[in-house]
């Protein structure tokens, strides 16, 4: 799927872009199909399976399309936490530059 | 209080269980005590260190409270399907996960107050950082409160007990762990108590559809009695009228959903951010906080079954109060003996987890907001954590007063303190991480404004008949266009919060929304690399070449 980024520079993953949208998107139909989904499943209903479904497929989507950026912003944003860290111990301590 | 007077008879194994089950929780969160007391970061965040599971588990755990049974319960019992959607407020963690959970682990904020001084710049911003320090101290001690006499509540049905015990002698069990080993105790215990919980809920489930038969004889039976609507989620009566109007569910979506954008349009948020900036990593914090909502939803899925299982086994109960008792009935009237006392144990599982989550975030409030911030700037790591604990037993000490004061009326200010009381301030929420012009002189004004107005809107007008009772719904959205009068204009009459601020939490945070000129200038001054961006960008175009 070219249409969907799956290789990151750090730079690139810095900016917000299609791919966190499409999560933005997908994540609250993923809970609202689980939910429903899931609750009528036990009651052994049709709609609930099916609504089960696509909520699950859904769900396997979004982490695949924002898992790869969120890696690489993660491991960008690690090396340089210290330095952040000491920063806001001065702000607690008022010994900010 | 209920129309089942009778106390439930423990047998000495069902006593075993519950005995077992509280030193086993002290004893797990105690053992923590040389974690919690390394630094001031371990009493209140575990170190910055867990895996995205271990925030995830506590924040299912901590979301499952005492009286979370009993307000979903009234509302499935009452409504049906259709009385889930009341209950989607963790949706906020769909779109937070990815957005706003992202920037505020990147600010590494550890409290939501914290946040205020890196946000916003100069006298607002220590004026609100002191403000949400005071507001979340008192606030921890009314929920700790309230889901402690929710306990008391279940004790005096349960066992005939006075209404105080519930509330007394479970949470100081809490404050002990919580008190010895902080955040570490906390969330090592949240571990245990979220799978006793799930593992009983799951039970509690399969009990009820064998009590009733089968799902289909549930289904039947619901049929039966003339209510099929109970099964259908998207069951409206019109855009504004009725019981379920449309109106009422487009609220329901729309705010915890978009809410996500921003921090603190919903109470939880203050819990999870804790939880947050516990996770090791930017992408741990956001799994744990999509999982562990997920875990919270699917919670609620398989109570469904359980709550309207009682429903066909009892559809005639009108009392509120008797109702809300579904799901605990179904624990104590269909468990076998001895499986009762593992019942007790889930119920004080869910308890537990919840009470000394919040002791413990109250205190973290308490102390590295007011204490060190404001009062000892230089007090030692030593010093914070003894002073942590100090506030553990203030925060415990005000759960008391509050849980006396709520009484049997412990769902009665659920929807005002859910929605109602952070109306006038969600838009405002978001707009503090989208929009780089929204200062802190207009946030200040908007938490101010929103407390008188709030109380005007849903208690005071109405009482003297000044303004008609309208249904929630309405009030929210006139409480966030009423807030919106006096931030607005407060944010365009005063000035933007100081450049180098802004720059900084831009480089740091990444926020999404209007921050073009917060990013131009951190561009000008060489924080983005630009130059580097563009030769990744060439290089990448010579490959496609």
């Amino acid at each position: 799927m070219a249409w969907i980024k799956r290789t990151w520079t750090p730079h690139e993953a810095d900016e917000w872009t299609k791919e966190d949208w499409l999560a933005i998107v997908l994540s609250p139909l993923s809970y609202i199909l689980i939910t429903f989904g899931l609750a009528l499943s036990l009651f052994m209903l049709t709609a609930g399976f099916i609504m089960l479904g696509v909520g699950i497929v859904i769900t396997i989507v979004m982490f695949w399309v924002i898992d790869p950026k969120l890696s690489v912003i993660s491991e960008e944003y690690e090396s340089k936490q210290r330095e952040y860290l000491e920063d806001l111990e001065q702000i607690q301590r008022w010994e900010e530059k | 209080m209920s129309e089942y007077t009778g106390a439930v008879q423990f047998t000495g194994l069902d006593f075993f269980w519950g005995i077992a089950y509280i030193l086993l929780t002290i004893l797990s969160g105690v053992f923590f005590y040389k974690l919690g007391k390394r630094s001031g970061a371990d009493f209140f965040l575990a170190g910055r260190g867990l895996p995205w599971w271990l925030p995830a588990t506590s924040n299912f755990a901590t979301h499952t409270a005492t009286d979370t049974p009993m307000w979903f319960s009234g509302f499935v019992y009452k409504h049906g399907m259709f009385g889930v959607w009341q209950s989607l407020f963790a949706g906020w963690c769909a779109i937070s996960a990815w957005v706003s959970t992202r920037i505020f682990r990147r600010s590494l904020a550890g409290t939501q107050a914290e946040w205020q001084t890196l946000r916003f710049s100069g006298l607002p911003a220590e004026m609100m950082r002191g403000w949400m320090a005071g507001w979340q101290v008192a606030l921890n001690m009314f929920i700790a409160g309230w889901v402690g006499i929710a306990m008391g509540n279940v004790c005096q049905w349960a066992l005939g007990w006075p209404l105080w015990y519930g509330l007394v002698f479970f949470s100081t069990a809490c404050a002990i762990y919580a008190m010895t080993s902080g955040f570490w105790g906390v969330i090592i215990a949240d571990v245990q108590q979220g799978i006793t919980m799930l593992i009983t809920i799951v039970l509690v489930s399969i009990w009820a559809v064998m009590a009733v038969g089968s799902p289909q004889v549930i289904v039947d039976k619901i049929h039966a009695l003339g209510r099929p609507e109970m099964l259908n989620p998207f069951h409206f009566t019109g855009w504004v009228s009725g019981d379920y109007p449309l109106m009422w569910l487009i609220t329901m979506i729309a705010v915890p959903f978009l809410g996500g954008f921003g921090m603190a349009t919903h109470f939880d948020w203050f819990v999870e951010a804790q939880r947050i900036q516990s996770a090791k990593t930017v992408k741990a914090a956001s799994y744990s906080i999509w999982w562990g909502a997920a875990a919270v939803i699917v919670r609620n899925s398989i109570w469904v079954i359980a709550v309207l299982a009682f429903f066909v086994l009892h559809p005639d109960i009108q009392d509120e109060s008797a109702y809300q008792l579904a799901w605990f009935r179904m624990g104590f009237e269909y468990f076998p003996a001895g499986l009762v006392g593992f019942f007790f144990a889930a119920i004080l599982a869910i308890h537990f987890s919840t009470i000394s989550g919040i002791l413990n975030l109250g205190a973290m409030y308490a102390t590295r907001d007011l204490y060190h911030h404001y009062i000892n700037p230089r007090a030692t790591e030593k010093k914070v954590i003894w002073v942590g604990r100090l506030m553990t037993v203030l925060v415990l000490l005000g759960s008391f007063f509050f849980g006396i004061m709520i009484g049997k009326d412990v769902t009665k200010w659920l929807f005002f303190a859910l929605w109602l009381m952070v109306a006038g301030t969600w838009l405002p929420n978001i707009l503090q991480v989208v929009w780089w012009r929204f200062n802190g002189w207009g946030y200040l004004s908007a938490w101010v404004a929103n407390l008188g107005i709030c109380w005007l809107v849903v208690w005071i007008l109405p009482a003297f008949g000044i303004l008609p009772e309208l249904p929630q719904f309405y009030q929210f959205w006139i409480l966030m266009a009423a807030v919106a009068l006096i931030y607005i204009p407060v944010t365009f009459l005063t000035k933007p919060d100081d450049m180098d601020r802004l720059v900084k939490l831009y480089v740091q945070t990444r926020p999404i929304g209007f921050w073009g000129p917060v990013k131009k200038e951190a561009e000008n001054r060489g924080l983005l690399q630009v130059l580097h961006k563009i030769e990744l960008k060439a290089e990448k175009n010579a490959g496609k070449e």
